[in-house]
């Protein structure tokens, strides 16, 4: 990933938060003066490296923590409402932001919902917990199942 | 990764299944804002491996199961 592969990750993560939705190649492209192929290109690369999230079509699914498209991890935050990928995720939509939030989700066992309130990147009810099922080493060989 | 009102729930959903690993959300938070907390800032550089594991070790996730590889 050289400068060029990072100012077109930065460019698409600035447009998304500023937007609340995932740039269009054009975009990006009139902001980083590239052709919209080559964006396109750099975000497969991109995905390659991990940095975000496309699918077979190249439509980006994950700009981590935020996610692309609706999830059962629902994050009020900055005067807007965002989807996180995951738990882990929807602590990180706060982090990345550097704002308090509201996550709203279910217990993946009882369906009964979940409201997680932060305040200064911490929980203000510390009582529900959270679990990884998938080992460290094998979360990308299925980022989606993870 | 999932989110559970106890840990009776992470049980009673894993039904058998061998478990992962169940956290707090306070350490899942600290874990949050260590991993996360740069993502959005223009001087975002990718991480290596051995700088993602060494946020897991500082904050106490370590053992072969949080082992990056």
């Amino acid at each position: 990933m050289d400068q060029a592969d990072i100012d077109v990750r930065n460019a698409t993560y600035r447009q998304f938060v500023e937007h609340g939705r995932v740039p269009t190649t054009a975009e990006i492209g009139d902001a980083l003066g590239l052709t919209a192929a080559e964006v396109l290109s750099t975000w497969r690369r991109l995905h390659d490296a991990h940095a975000l999230v496309m699918d077979a079509d190249g439509v980006i699914l994950m700009l981590n923590p935020f996610a692309a498209r609706p999830t059962p991890f629902v994050v009020e935050a900055a005067g807007r409402s965002w989807f996180a990928n995951c738990g882990w995720d929807s602590f990180g939509i706060g982090a990345a932001l550097g704002v308090n939030t509201v996550i709203r989700t279910t217990c993946a066992d009882c369906a009964e919902p979940l409201t997680i309130q932060t305040r200064d990147g911490l929980p203000l009810d510390p009582s529900p917990v959270f679990h990884v099922l998938v080992p460290a080493v094998q979360w990308w060989d299925n980022i989606g199942f993870t | 990764m999932l989110v559970f009102r106890s840990e009776a729930h992470v049980t009673n959903w894993l039904a058998g299944r061998p478990a992962g690993a169940t956290i707090s959300i306070g350490k899942l938070a600290e874990l949050a804002n260590a991993w996360w907390g740069t993502r959005l800032s223009p001087d975002w550089r990718p991480r290596t491996r051995e700088e993602s594991q060494a946020i897991l070790d500082r904050i106490g996730l370590i053992g072969p199961f949080w082992s990056l590889g």
